[in-house]
This record gives structure tokens, C-alpha cells and sequence, in this order.
């Protein structure tokens, strides 16, 4: 146990923070154009990611010849605490960097790694993830869009649901039923779509918080023809490439949210002389109890974090990281919670209160906040997980 | 930050382990809670085994004869006798009277009251809590300068070993402040309190013009420093009952994990219920929760980091959060075989709950921790 890394991973760190600051898009610049949804790309985004890219430094973790730099786990951990730190994104497409286009360079063809996997890490097109549907939500195998092959084609119908950046993104990544006669999970196959392709209709869905900008969209597909050539890897194999690639990252996704909570219970810490200011004694040591429980639970995420990143490091058994998510986002919740109630009756005000950025309030924290425990395996289903994954219950 | 086990430590915790299964079996507990004959005995030769292994040296200097290892090692160690409840001195006098003594004693003082404690030859405690408040704020305890030494008058509460343990260490107020003095247990009087987890020795003492010689006065009053080197020692104590719970409480959640995997109702392992399941997974993530702040704060201490007092805070707090939830639904899911005297699991239920009321509950955490964050209620006219 230490609470520092090695001379050789802080060198690495200021390696990369000189790199960094003669580097990074300003602050104004990002001010001036922000990315508008998860697959929505503004020029200096698009800049940012090429020029990380051709200097190693979009996936470091990658060896050379996929554009990194064969950074360690540690390393990588590092470099992604000094980008949050810095406040720039990495990407601002997420879903694409993260998942769409590793594996495409796992099993992609030459041609589909040239046409979609480069252009994402160059930042030259954008991705979006399409999975969920109306009925295959956390029951995600039993997703129903289907691909027929018709010669040197498939024929796309169906509808995805909770498609994140879909109302930007060039491309999707799309989940859909090749074989409706194999058990759920061996018939699926993953197709690349071009998102301007005839027969695709995006609906996007406002959401309760900030409808203005709305990053989630249903995605109809009606006939919709792909060439054959677009099926990513073999037929009927989809399930099994959705688990595949990026273990580093994936040891590492807790990282950006605990920063979030970090960052955010500091500045509750902040204000919380005045938010507690008018009143009454008695209150303002409940409320003092909240708000510290809140810091407890940001302080613990950090350590749970660290300690199942060090065991994966190891190669140990990391039971911690099946915990990050559930109690990551329900810490975030329960921040949002609390710090707009003991604002009293200015905890509803919709702007001017007292919040993250200028323009948000902790209420809509709270809110904001279902997104990461409904999506991408809810906090029941991370219960489910836990239980059965690592705590070796029987399945219901 | 590297928050993960080396395989040194991992290799005494499963040293420590095994040699308390061994020594510290059921049976033994279950003698202290029953008051048999050979209790005392047994709880006796436990603890000469324990010395015989050098568990209370682990984090003691190795010129006072220690091991010289680190705070992380003692954490594993106070973390195992709370999984097995031992009884015994262990506590008290290694992760209290040690690291006062260290903390707060000059080369002289260390050699006389610690080295004997490193070897295994001689117990202590801290007498601090005053109206079971462990702050210096609260200390009442009067120091009055002599001729030739102190005197001391006042009354401690909630003093682990004070029956039992061969010196005290009392925290007593002076003109000039706080300062700690060494007494022998026989000269104060101890009363034991009936408490609900008799593997504790928990007393309440009176000093009654206590007289101490200047050779037994670790800080005198208004030494500079010593409030803080108090404090200091006492995050060790705080960090160190912290784990304890949290061991009671890992013993917890495995016995009733094991009950939810072996228990069928409807022809099913009740485990297999998702009300069960979702309870053990939130009993789980209390746990690490609760497990991974302790570390830490451990750590803070082993490498003497400025955050340790806040993490010494963070950990009892959340090893009190731990065993609310653990107690709370280890017993609820065992249903009603928990409930019975004759089962086992009570031991660790009182053994976790203990430890909650001993040096401040989470709620006194919380407020401190507020404290430390700078963040204080204002008192309304």
C-alpha cells in the first residue's frame, strides 16, 4: 500500500501535463461551441481528438501501431486524471472512442477499420451505440431489430430506443437479430449503418432535465439496406464482441465519475456555510450530518476506486469495480439530494442556484443523476451482478 | 494511490488468521459470555500466544523492541482479532497505550513503559473519555503540580481494561493544559461495567488524588505539542476500532451470505430471491465502503500523510454506518435461528455494535470530520 505511484508513473504524468498545456483547445474555445450531445462533435473537438491521436495520446494505453504509446495500466489511470483534471474532455464522443472503435479494430476488416474505426479515433466522424429497444431493455439479448440478408445486403426493420447522440452521430454501431431461430443471445450480429442511409428516422427524446439538448433519440428503421460488407465480424457472434476489448478502460470507467463527485462535493463543502447560514441551530447540524455523509460516501467511492484498480493491476480478483457504478451514481443522487434541500425553499430555483455550473441547480443534479442509475445496467441489475458474479447467489 | 494489499500483508492477515481460528475458536467466546470457570484462563493463554507471536510489537519501533513494521500491519491484525471477538488486552494496550506513549513520551518513557509492552510483558490503556466525550475539550480531570510529582483527581468513563490493565495512561488538565500520565491500575478505582459484549472490559474510573512520581509523567501540562500528539495517537486508536468492527462485521456478512446459500424455503436457497439478493449486495458495498476508507486512513497514518485525521474520522464513521446495515440485516436474514442464544452470531453482532459506541459513534464522526473540513454551525442568538 502506498499513497503515491512510482517516480517512473509521475514522470509519465508530467510527461503528459507538458504535452498538455501547450496543447489543450482553451477554455473559450470550448466555452464558445460546446458539444451538444454524446456523438456531436464541434470543430475544436474534432481538432483536439486528431491531434491527441497522431501524438499518442488518445489511447496510450494502445501500442504504436494503433496510434498509442503501450502505457501501462497505472499510466493510463494517470493520463485520465490529468485530462479530468484539466477539465477537457478526452472525446466527445464517448460511446465511439470507448467502445465503437476498438472493436472495430478488434473485428473489423481492413476496410471497415479505414472507413469507421480511423476516421472516429482522428475525429472525423462520429459514432453512436445502438442496443436498447422498446423491449429489450436491461433484458438486452432479446432485442428484436431485424437484419435479413438478401444477396449482398441485409434489410434493416425495427426501432432502438435511448440511443445516445443518435441525432448527431455519422454512424451507428448497430445491435440486430440475424437469426430469430437460435436462442437469444447466438443469434445477434453487429452491422455499421451510415446514419444518413434512406429508411432511418431519428426521433430524438427531450429529456426532464435541460430538453433543449437532448442527447437521447428512438431510431427508426424502415427497409433500411446495408451492404453485406458492413457486418462486423462473423454472423450471429454480436453478444460475444460485446463484451470483448479494452479491459484497461473498462478497469478504469469508475475514474471519471468519482472526479465528477470529487469536484462537485468540494464545491458543496464550499457552499455550505451559506447554504446553512439562516438556519436554526438544530437544522444546521442535521444538515452539516447530510452534507458530511455525502462526503463520506465521495471519500469512499475514491478509495473502493483505487483499491479495485490496484487488485486489477495485480491481476487479483477486483470485486470492488462491480460495485463502482451502482454506488457511484447512487452517491451522486444522493448528493443532489441533499444539497438542495437544505437549501430550504430556494433549493426548487431553476437558475442562480447554487450548483455545479452557473447555470445548473443541485435539484437538477438530483435529477440529471437517474441517468447514470437507470442506463447502462441499472442499479438493480448491478445488484444482480454483484450477487450473482461475485457473491456466487443462485440466479432467481 | 496503491490502496491494495502487498503480498506481505496479505500473507500475515492469513497468518493472523489461521492462528486465531486456532486459538480463538467459538468455544472460547462462547466461555467468556457464559462465565465459566476457565475463561479467564483461556483468555489469559490467548493472549500469551499472541505476545509468544509478537502481535503487539508489529508497529513498535525495533529499538524499543518492535517489528518495526507499519500502522497497515497492525490494521490487519486489529482487523482479525475483530473478526474472531477475541477478548484480551490486545486492544487497549496496542493500538491505545502504545501509540500514546510513542506519540507523547520522551526516549526515557518509551523505554520504560513501551518496551515491556513490545516484549509482552506488561498491559495498558488511555483513560480519556470524560462524560464519554474522547475530545481533549472535554478532559476535566484535574493535574495539580506537587512537590515532587502530580496529583490527579476527576472521574474517566468507557475506559477499555481499566480492571485489568497493568498501567493507565490518564489524559488530566493542568494550569497549562493537557497533559498524560502513567498510573497503575491499582491506583485508581476501576468499576467494570455490565456490558452487552463481555468480551470487553469496559470501566469507569475515579481518580482520587492519584499521586504520580515526575518519572511517570509522559507530557506535563502545557508541554508544546502534546495536544496534538495526543490526537495524533488517538486517530490510531479510532482507525484501529474501526477495523475491529469492521472485522466483526465481515464475519457477519459471510455467515449470513453462507445461510442465504444454504437456507431453502419454496424448494430454493433463499439466496436466490432477489429481496435477499439485493440486501446482501448492499451489505457487501457497506462493507467495502467501509473497508476500503479504514485502509486508507491506515495508510494515511503509516506514512504519516496530513490527511490522517480526517481519514481517522471518515473510517469510524463509515465502520459505523457498516455495522448498523450489517448487524441490522445479518440477523434479520439468519430469521429466527439468529435470534437464539445458542447460535453464534450474536457474538459478532454485539462484538460490531460495541465498537460503534466506543470513541464516538458516525454521528460524532460526521461532526468532527465538520470540524476538520471548517465547516461549524453557527449558534443563533
Amino acid at each position: 500500500m502506498k499513497l503515491s505511484f512510482s517516480p517512473e508513473v509521475e514522470a509519465f504524468r508530467e510527461e503528459f501535463l507538458a504535452w498538455l498545456a501547450d496543447n489543450r483547445p482553451s477554455q473559450e474555445e470550448m466555452d464558445a461551441d460546446p458539444a451538444l450531445s454524446s456523438a456531436h462533435s464541434p470543430a475544436w473537438a474534432r481538432e483536439w481528438t486528431k491531434r491527441m491521436f497522431d501524438a499518442g495520446w488518445l489511447v496510450p494505453g494502445w501500442p504504436p501501431e494503433r496510434g498509442g504509446r503501450d502505457a501501462g495500466a497505472v499510466e493510463t489511470l494517470v493520463y485520465m486524471e490529468e485530462l479530468t483534471k484539466a477539465g477537457v474532455p478526452r472525446t466527445t464522443n464517448p460511446q465511439g472512442l470507448g467502445i465503437i472503435a476498438p472493436s472495430i479494430l478488434d473485428y473489423g476488416t481492413p476496410e471497415q477499420i479505414e472507413q469507421y474505426a480511423m476516421p472516429v479515433l482522428r475525429g472525423e466522424r462520429t459514432a453512436c451505440l445502438g442496443m436498447s429497444e422498446p423491449g429489450a431493455g436491461s433484458d438486452l439479448a432479446a432485442l428484436s431489430t431485424r437484419a435479413v440478408r438478401d444477396g449482398d445486403r441485409y434489410v434493416v426493420n425495427g426501432q432502438k430506443v435511448w440511443t445516445s447522440g443518435a441525432n448527431y452521430a455519422e454512424f451507428c454501431f448497430l445491435f440486430c437479430r440475424t437469426d430469430p431461430d437460435a436462442p437469444k443471445h447466438k443469434g445477434i450480429s453487429i452491422l455499421l449503418v451510415d446514419m444518413d442511409t434512406p429508411g432511418i428516422t431519428v426521433r430524438p427524446l427531450p429529456e426532464i432535465v435541460d430538453p433543449e439538448h437532448p442527447d437521447l433519440n428512438e431510431v427508426f428503421f424502415d427497409d433500411v439496406i446495408v451492404p453485406a460488407e458492413n457486418l462486423v465480424g462473423v454472423e450471429n457472434n454480436g453478444w460475444r464482441m460485446a463484451n470483448g476489448s479494452l479491459a484497461h478502460e473498462r478497469s478504469m470507467v469508475w475514474l471519471d465519475s468519482v472526479m465528477r463527485l470529487e469536484y462537485q462535493v468540494e464545491h458543496l463543502v464550499e457552499e455550505t456555510p451559506a447554504l446553512i447560514a439562516g438556519l436554526p441551530p438544530m437544522e444546521q447540524g442535521v444538515a452539516l450530518d447530510q452534507v458530511m455523509s455525502v462526503y463520506t460516501d465521495v471519500m469512499a467511492a475514491r478509495c473502493l476506486g483505487y483499491r479495485g484498480f490496484a487488485k486489477y493491476v495485480k491481476g487479483a480478483a477486483a470485486p470492488e469495480q462491480a460495485l463502482m457504478k451502482a454506488f457511484a451514481s447512487e452517491t451522486h443522487q444522493r448528493m443532489g439530494l441533499v444539497a438542495s434541500e437544505i437549501q430550504g425553499g430556494h433549493g426548487i430555483d431553476m437558475l442562480g442556484g447554487i450548483g455545479i455550473e452557473a447555470d445548473t441547480s443541485w435539484l437538477e443534479v438530483y435529477f440529471h443523476s437517474f441517468a447514470s442509475t437507470i442506463s447502462a445496467g441499472s442499479s438493480e441489475i448491478q445488484r444482480n451482478i454483484i450477487s450473482e458474479k461475485v457473491l456466487g447467489l443462485p440466479r432467481s | 494511490m496503491e490502496l491494495e494489499f502487498t503480498d506481505e500483508q496479505l500473507e500475515l492477515r492469513d497468518n493472523v488468521r489461521d492462528v486465531l481460528e486456532g486459538q480463538c475458536p467459538r468455544s472460547l467466546v462462547r466461555a467468556v459470555y457464559e462465565h465459566e470457570a476457565d475463561a479467564d484462563a483461556r483468555v489469559q493463554a490467548l493472549w500469551s500466544q499472541i505476545t509468544e507471536l509478537y502481535w503487539q510489537g508489529v508497529a513498535v519501533p525495533e529499538e524499543l523492541g518492535g517489528l518495526g513494521l507499519t500502522y497497515v500491519e497492525l490494521a490487519i491484525v486489529a482487523e482479525e482479532l475483530g473478526r474472531a471477538t477475541a477478548p484480551g488486552p490486545f486492544l487497549a494496550t496496542v493500538t491505545q497505550f502504545a501509540p500514546l506513549v510513542l506519540a507523547v513520551g520522551d526516549t526515557d518513557a518509551q523505554q520504560r513503559f513501551l518496551a515491556p509492552v513490545a516484549a509482552g510483558e506488561r498491559t495498558g490503556t488511555v483513560a480519556f473519555a470524560e462524560g464519554d466525550r474522547w475530545e481533549l475539550g472535554a478532559v476535566r480531570t484535574t493535574a495539580t503540580r506537587t512537590g515532587d510529582g502530580w496529583v490527579l483527581s476527576g472521574a474517566k468513563t468507557t475506559v477499555l481494561d481499566g480492571t485489568t490493565a497493568d498501567d493507565i495512561a490518564v489524559i488530566a488538565r493542568g494550569e497549562d493544559g493537557v497533559g498524560v500520565f502513567v498510573v497503575p491500575s491499582t491506583a485508581v478505582k476501576a468499576t467494570a461495567r455490565d456490558v452487552i459484549d463481555p468480551t470487553f472490559i469496559v470501566t469507569d474510573l475515579t481518580l482520587d488524588g492519584v499521586v504520580v512520581p515526575d518519572d511517570a509523567v509522559l507530557a506535563a501540562p502545557g508541554t508544546p505539542g502534546v495536544e496534538e500528539q495526543i490526537e495524533r495517537a488517538w486517530q490510531e486508536a479510532t482507525v484501529a476500532i474501526a477495523l475491529s468492527t469492521i472485522g466483526a462485521c465481515r464475519k457477519i456478512f459471510e455467515d449470513t451470505l453462507q445461510y442465504a446459500k444454504d437456507r431453502v424455503q419454496y424448494d430454493k436457497p433463499i439466496g436466490s430471491f432477489q429481496a435477499i439478493k439485493h440486501r446482501l449486495a448492499n451489505m457487501y458495498l457497506s462493507l467495502e465502503r467501509a473497508t476500503a476508507l479504514s485502509y486508507y486512513a491506515a495508510l494515511t497514518i503509516a506514512e504519516d500523510d496530513p490527511r490522517r485525521a480526517e481519514a481517522a474520522a471518515l473510517a469510524k464513521a463509515a465502520a459505523g454506518d457498516c455495522q448498523r446495515l450489517l448487524a441490522t440485516d445479518g440477523l434479520q436474514l439468519h430469521g429466527g435461528i439468529g435470534y437464539t442464544w445458542e447460535h453464534d452470531l450474536h457474538f459478532w453482532l454485539k462484538r460490531a455494535k460495541t465498537g460503534e459506541y466506543l470513541l464516538g459513534t458516525a454521528t460524532t464522526q460526521r461532526a468532527h470530520l465538520a470540524q476538520l473540513l471548517g465547516l461549524t454551525p453557527e449558534v443563533a442568538a
